[in-house]
């Protein structure tokens, strides 16, 4: 798609620095956006989402690299940082998603990824970070009241831990909680093996399908 | 250097050398080897040449009794009696079957000469020779001493033939909860082992059935996939800072498909823990990291990296993924640092860049070195940036040497740096965690293959080495092989090793607070810094 029609000249700024992962740059554009009395929303819609846009397309011809990935992701927790201090508001946010890295396993760039993704679209972010325990994951989404988990995992000894996701969160009522899980060991995989809704093949595929599921539940 | 032309079945290839070995170790590293069935030194006559150019020098008495008078007359050498210090050119009139073993670019798993053979000799054969096995993910290598004096009779290398179940350590050992491509990678890398034998002995004349002590050092995921033992544990984060159990349990099996001594004892040196090896052991042997000059690093670059920090009094060790960039180069033009690799790259006055190709004339892609050379070249003219991307945006960078072609991928360059990121990170973990600056440190042990040819100012330029100076800097070789050699033949290393498994602390690098922002900032190409 032609991300590029939809991007508003007085964004131009931010989304070329988010994109190169000048995070101080895109801290300056942000400041500088909200003083002329942009609302956070508004930045976020028209900033954040359409640099997310641009990286996907870009992405997916593999013009970046790792770095620059982790440069953007970085750039993209500051400027969600300067416009909501103390975190995202269930009322502000399009929802509530939590990700984590299952307990026994360690490596969580993957799941970094999909975070600054979901944020970047305006999601409000739950990061309950790597070795993190199935019971902590349906705490967290029924504390949250998140609309979706996603889980990542390098190593397929987490496999059996992946399983058990949907069943401990229909344990505690919330069998609407929509699973995704993704990563190189999952990715092997198919979603019906892991009892998740989708298994993702990558970070913006994870993304997409979540945007989708919002979609199919907004009138 | 001197050039030596070979021609071989028709065709001409240039390679050069650096005079001292015979002409036939210098083809013995080449793919142009000739035929043979003892250690060269004349007894079976094979290693017949043409000489059409060069020096001549005076026939050899092994010559004398092994050719005629025609063969005389018509230029007939025998390879393994000359011993080249100018330009040659020979014709190959008994070429050697082409095969997948070699002797090592570079003759370097020999044990320290301190390290004398002391070793009790095995029971059940006189005279008995031992092999020492490095088993790397990537390759393997293997040396044939004799015990009784602990000289290295033959060494040779290959590619270690598991790399097709995946190039790193976590995709083979994820293959391996399969029960029948478990039993195919112990397969694998058994034959991989009779194979070296079998070429090793066959020849240099040497009987197989006199090998009655073989010593396998590796990585753990390798000693566990060739022993077919407890490879699942290593998928367990709790195994990660444990020992892992990997004893050969059926070696007079092993020996019976070698075709070595029945009563041939197999030792596979264990691990230290978690993923790391027999193989870390075995380096800081050779390199005696705990008996000199603290505080020391030692870094063994392979597709599975391991790390030591000695502080003097702490010895702190751990592993990280490397990835196949250093052993093996970059992706869609790598290749590792043996005959035909491109492994220096300079500029010459005016910018051209001017490649180096090891043993060979036709180069077959970069290898680890080479990737690092045109990296920073690339990086020292402007045309890619410390982020790795190009300067002009594209995304590859075209190059050819002499008439072969390459492309240089984003993707390539991305994986160097990842592989940079995960050693840049553990070593500032280890550093951290002893409280050691990196500028404090006094000498750094660069092991592998991949570090004999680097360029250590190119290497620091790209912050793939701290900045200190470079007598610090010990680019070591392959200290694997060379310590397996070692406990081959040497109680006095078997003891240093014993020393050294008491002293060592395994460090989880997952569970360094501030891995992720030392990840990113490794992943730029530019000089180390301190945090």
């Amino acid at each position: 798609m032609d991300a590029a029609s939809t991007v508003r000249d007085d964004f131009r700024p931010l989304i070329e620095a988010l994109l190169a992962g000048d995070h101080a740059a895109a801290l300056a554009e942000t400041r500088r956006l909200s003083q002329i009395g942009l609302s956070a929303e508004t930045i976020v819609t028209a900033g954040l989402e359409i640099a997310m846009q641009q990286l996907d397309d870009k992405c997916t011809v593999e013009s970046f690299n790792l770095l620059e990935i982790m440069l953007v992701g970085r750039a993209v927790s500051a400027v969600v940082r300067e416009l909501y201090p103390e975190g995202v508001p269930p009322d502000k946010s399009r929802g509530t998603l939590i990700v984590a890295t299952l307990e026994g396993d360690v490596h969580d760039l993957g799941k970094n990824i999909v975070k600054m993704v979901l944020i970047g679209k305006g999601y409000r972010v739950i990061d309950l970070g790597r070795d993190c325990p199935v019971d902590t994951v349906v705490a967290a989404a029924e504390r949250e009241a998140a609309s979706g988990v996603l889980i990542s995992g390098l190593i397929s000894t987490i496999v059996p831990q992946v399983r058990r996701v949907r069943a401990a969160l229909r344990a505690h009522g919330l069998d609407a909680v929509w699973v995704v899980a993704g990563g190189a060991a999952l990715k092997q995989l198919v979603a019906t093996d892991l009892d998740v809704d989708c298994v993702a093949e990558n970070a913006f595929d994870g993304a997409r399908y979540i945007e989708q599921r919002f979609g199919e539940t907004k009138p | 250097m001197p050039k030596l032309d070979v021609l071989v079945r028709g065709n001409r290839h240039c390679l050069t050398f650096q005079p001292g070995p015979s002409l036939r170790e210098i083809l013995d590293r080449s793919d142009y080897r000739v035929r043979s069935a003892c250690l060269g030194h004349g007894a079976c006559g094979l290693c017949r040449i043409r000489q059409l150019a060069g020096d001549e020098c005076p026939r050899q008495p092994a010559e004398l009794l092994h050719l005629s008078k025609a063969q005389l007359a018509d230029g007939i050498r025998l390879a393994c009696q000359i011993y080249p210090t100018t330009d040659l050119a020979v014709e190959l009139i008994n070429p050697a079957a082409p095969s997948g073993w070699h002797t090592p670019p570079a003759g370097l798993s020999v044990a320290p000469p301190s390290l004398a053979a002391d070793r009790p000799l095995p029971g059940g054969v006189c005279h008995p020779y031992g092999a020492a096995v490095d088993l790397g993910t990537t390759h393997l290598s293997l040396a044939v001493y004799d015990l009784l004096s602990g000289h290295r009779l033959a060494e040779r290398w290959g590619k270690n033939p598991q790399a097709r179940f995946g190039a790193d350590v976590v995709t083979r050992l994820m293959a391996a909860t399969e029960p029948d491509i478990a039993q195919a990678l112990a397969f694998a890398a058994r034959n991989a082992i009779g194979e070296a034998i079998e070429d090793v002995t066959l020849r240099e004349g040497l009987d197989p059935q006199r090998i009655n002590r073989v010593t396998v050092v590796g990585n753990t995921a390798m000693l566990t996939l060739l022993a077919a033992r407890n490879h699942d544990l290593l998928l367990k984060p709790a195994y990660w800072t444990a020992a892992v159990d990997c004893a050969a349990t059926d070696g007079a099996s092993w020996a019976a498909a070698w075709g070595i001594s029945g009563s041939a004892e197999i030792e596979l040196m264990p691990p230290l823990g978690g993923f790391v090896g027999s193989d870390l052991i075995a380096g800081l042997v050779t390199s005696a990291l705990i008996d000199g000059p603290a505080p020391a690093l030692f870094i063994d670059f392979g597709t599975n990296s391991e790390i030591a920090l000695w502080t003097g009094d702490e010895l702190l060790v751990t592993a990280t993924a490397g990835g196949p960039a250093f052993e093996s180069g970059a992706g869609s033009c790598g290749t590792p640092a043996e005959a035909g690799a491109v492994f220096r790259v300079t500029e010459a006055p005016g910018g051209t860049l001017v490649y180096r190709i090891l043993d060979d004339d036709r180069a077959k892609g970069l290898c680890g070195s080479g990737l690092v050379d045109l990296v920073a070249c690339l990086l020292r003219v402007g045309r890619l940036e410390p982020t790795g991307k190009f300067a002009d945006g594209g995304k590859l960078f075209a190059f050819s040497v002499g008439e072969q072609e390459f492309v240089l991928n984003k993707r390539d360059i991305d994986a160097l740096q990842r592989a940079k990121a995960a050693i840049g990170a553990g070593i500032v973990a280890l550093c951290a965690t002893a409280g050691v600056p990196l500028a404090a440190l006094k000498r750094v042990v660069v092991a592998g293959l991949f570090g004999r040819y680097l360029d250590i100012g190119n290497a620091q330029a790209i912050g793939l080495l701290p900045l200190l100076p470079a007598a610090y800097i010990e680019l070591a070789g392959n200290t694997a092989a060379a310590g397996a050699a070692a406990l081959l033949i040497s109680r006095q290393a078997q003891e240093m090793a014993e020393r050294l498994r008491s002293r060592a602390q395994l460090i989880n690098l997952a569970h360094y607070p501030n891995f992720d922002d030392a990840f990113l900032d490794h992943l730029y190409l530019r000089p180390m810094q301190e945090n």
